[in-house]
C-alpha cells in the first residue's frame, strides 16, 4: 500500500452478465492529484467511478480508498453526477444541505456551512429557488456545492459538465479549478472532452478496447494554478494533440473492426 | 363563430359558465313545476311549496338532519382515513419490495376493477350490520384507487435519485423522507382524489344496504313517503360534499406537485 495513494485500484474488472466492461485495471491516485479518465463512450468510465464510490460491486479485484476496501459508499467520498441528481422538490439551499443532513450535522452547523458553499459556487441569491427554476449550469453548481459541503477527501466527477452548453462548461471548468486550488483533494474526473481532461488532470488515463483496459497514462506537466492562460500554452496544445491521436487511433481501429 | 367558440378570453369563459349554470337551474325549475311531484321537485319552487334550495337551508336548523349528516360524515371520514393511512405506505413498500409486488400485483389489479358494490352482500353476511362493517365498505371503495396510484407513482421514482441518495449513504428511512414520499405524493393525491368520489358511493351504498342510517336513510325514507324535495336536497348535499372534497384534493395535488414546474 502506497503511502501517498488515496485510491488504489488492483486488478479491477467488472462484468454485467456476459458483458465484460473493463478488466485488469491497476492504478493509483495521489492525495492531491486529479486523475482525468477519458475513453470512447461505453468503455466503462462511469462504471469505474461508481465502483470507486462503492455504489456498484466489482466483479474482480479490489479498489481501496484510504487503505480500506470499497464495498459500500463511505464517508469522505463524494460524487458529482452528469445528470446533476438534484432533488426537484428541494430548494438550492435544501439540496446543498442534503449531504450534511445525512451525515448528522446539527441545524446550527448546516445553517453556518450551507451559505459558505452556496457562495463558493456563486449561487448566493438563489437559495430559495427550485431546480426547475434555474439553468443547467446553475443546477450543476448546486450539485457541486452539495458534494463539497461534506468536505470530501475524494471527489468523483462523472462527466460533470457533459450536460451543459459549451460556454457554461468553460466557465464551470475554471471555477472548479479555482475551488480545487484553494483546497486540493483527490479527484477522479471522468470526461469525454480532450481539452477538459488535459486542463483538469495531473494525469490523463486513456481507456481502450472492449473490455476496456488502460491504454496509456499521459503525464500532464502543466503548471498549477491553471486558468484560462493555460489553454494558450504550447505544451497544452502538444498534450491535447497527443491524447487526441491516441484516442483517434483507438476510434479508427474500433470503426474498422465492425 | 369558430373563433368565439374556441375563445379563451376570460369574460367569454365566465359568461359561458354562468349561462350554463343558469340554464341547468332553469331546466330543473321547469321540470319541477311541470312533472309529476311524485318524481320531481323544483329547485326554487313557490311561496306555498318551497323547493330544494329552501329545504337545504331548512336542513341546517333541523337537528335530526344534522345528526344524519354527522353520522354519514363520521362513516365517510373513518373509512377514508383508514384507507389513506394503509394504502399510501403499503403502495411505497410494494414499490420497494419487488417480490412482494409481483406476488400481490394481480390481486390488486383485480380488486381495483371489481365493482365494490358487488362485495356488499358479502360484508353483510360475514360481519353484519354495525358501524364497522359499513366502515369496511367505505374503506374498500377508497383503498384500491389510492393503492394503485401510489404504487404506480412510487415505481416511477428515478433510479438516479436513489443512487445519489446511496452515494450520500442514505438509510432506507431517509430515502422515504427525502425521495419516495415527496416524489410519490402527487401520484397518491391523484388516487386520493379518485377515492373521495368512490368513498362517497361506498358511504351511501353502505347506508342503503347494511342498516339504514345517515343521509342514505334520509334518501330511503324520502323515497318511500315520497318526498321528492327532501330526497333531492339530501342528494344535493352529498353532491356538494363530493365537489368540495374533490376540489380540496385537487388543490393539495397542485401544491405538492409544484416542484414539477409544469405551471412554473
Amino acid at each position: 500500500m502506497g503511502v501517498n495513494h488515496r485510491i488504489e485500484v488492483r486488478g479491477a474488472g467488472k462484468s454485467f452478465g456476459s458483458l465484460q466492461v473493463f478488466r485488469d485495471l491497476n492504478l493509483d491516485v495521489g492525495e492531491r492529484e486529479v486523475l482525468a479518465v477519458i475513453g470512447p463512450s461505453g468503455c466503462g468510465k462511469t462504471t469505474l467511478l461508481r465502483c470507486m464510490n462503492g455504489l456498484v460491486p466489482l466483479s474482480e479485484g479490489e479498489i481501496l480508498v484510504e487503505g480500506a476496501r470499497m464495498a459500500a459508499p463511505r464517508e469522505g467520498v463524494a460524487m458529482v453526477f452528469q445528470h446533476f441528481g438534484l432533488f426537484p422538490w428541494k430548494t438550492v439551499q435544501q439540496n446543498v444541505a442534503y449531504g450534511l443532513k445525512l451525515a448528522g450535522a446539527t441545524a446550527a452547523a448546516i445553517g453556518e456551512k450551507v451559505p459558505y458553499f452556496i457562495n463558493l459556487v456563486g449561487l448566493t441569491g438563489f437559495e430559495g429557488y427550485y431546480p426547475y427554476q434555474i439553468s443547467g449550469g446553475m443546477q450543476q453548481r448546486c450539485g457541486l456545492a452539495r458534494a463539497l459541503a461534506v468536505k470530501p477527501r475524494v471527489m468523483l466527477m462523472d462527466e460533470p459538465f457533459g450536460a451543459v452548453d459549451a460556454q457554461t462548461r468553460e466557465i464551470l471548468q475554471f471555477e472548479l479549478l479555482r475551488i480545487w486550488e484553494a483546497r486540493p483533494t483527490t479527484m477522479v474526473f471522468v470526461t469525454h472532452a480532450i481539452d477538459e481532461a488535459v486542463l483538469m488532470g495531473d494525469r490523463v488515463l486513456v481507456l481502450k478496447g472492449r473490455p476496456a483496459g488502460v491504454h496509456e497514462v499521459v503525464n500532464v506537466d502543466l503548471p498549477r494554478p491553471r486558468d484560462r492562460a493555460t489553454l494558450l500554452l504550447p505544451r497544452f496544445a502538444e498534450l491535447r494533440e497527443h491524447v487526441w491521436s491516441t484516442l483517434m487511433q483507438e476510434a479508427k481501429e474500433a470503426e474498422f473492426k465492425v | 363563430m369558430i373563433e368565439l367558440i374556441n375563445s379563451d378570453a376570460r369574460w367569454v369563459r365566465r359568461a359561458t359558465f354562468t349561462i350554463s349554470i343558469l340554464l341547468g337551474a332553469a331546466i330543473w325549475e321547469y321540470a319541477g313545476h311541470n312533472a309529476n311531484p311524485l318524481f320531481m321537485a323544483p329547485l326554487i319552487g313557490s311561496t306555498q311549496s318551497p323547493g330544494v334550495a329552501a329545504r337545504l337551508v331548512d336542513f341546517i336548523g333541523d337537528s335530526q338532519f344534522r345528526a344524519a349528516t354527522l353520522s354519514s360524515l363520521k362513516l365517510f371520514a373513518t373509512g377514508f382515513v383508514l384507507a389513506l393511512v394503509v394504502a399510501v405506505p403499503f403502495g411505497i413498500i410494494l414499490a420497494r419490495l419487488t417480490l412482494l409486488r409481483v406476488a400481490l400485483e394481480s390481486y390488486i389489479l383485480v380488486l381495483y376493477v371489481t365493482p365494490m358494490v358487488a362485495l356488499i352482500p358479502f360484508v353483510l353476511s360475514i360481519l353484519g350490520f354495525g358501524f364497522w362493517p359499513k366502515v369496511l365498505v367505505v374503506f374498500l371503495f377508497a383503498f384500491f384507487p389510492i393503492l394503485y396510484n401510489t404504487l404506480e407513482g412510487a415505481r416511477s421514482v428515478k433510479p438516479e435519485l436513489l443512487e445519489v441518495a446511496g452515494s450520500f449513504r442514505a438509510s432506507e428511512w431517509s430515502m422515504w423522507q427525502d425521495i419516495l414520499i415527496p416524489y410519490t405524493l402527487p401520484f397518491a393525491l391523484t388516487g386520493i382524489r379518485q377515492a373521495t368520489g368512490r368513498a362517497l358511493v361506498g358511504m351511501i351504498a353502505a347506508e342503503f344496504f347494511l342498516s339504514t342510517s345517515g343521509l342514505g336513510e334520509v334518501i330511503m325514507v324520502a323515497s318511500r313517503t315520497p318526498d321528492m324535495t327532501n330526497m333531492l336536497a339530501a342528494i344535493s348535499l352529498i353532491t356538494i360534499l363530493g365537489v368540495i372534497l374533490m376540489r380540496g384534493a385537487q388543490v393539495l395535488e397542485q401544491k405538492f406537485s409544484a416542484w414539477r414546474g409544469v405551471d412554473g
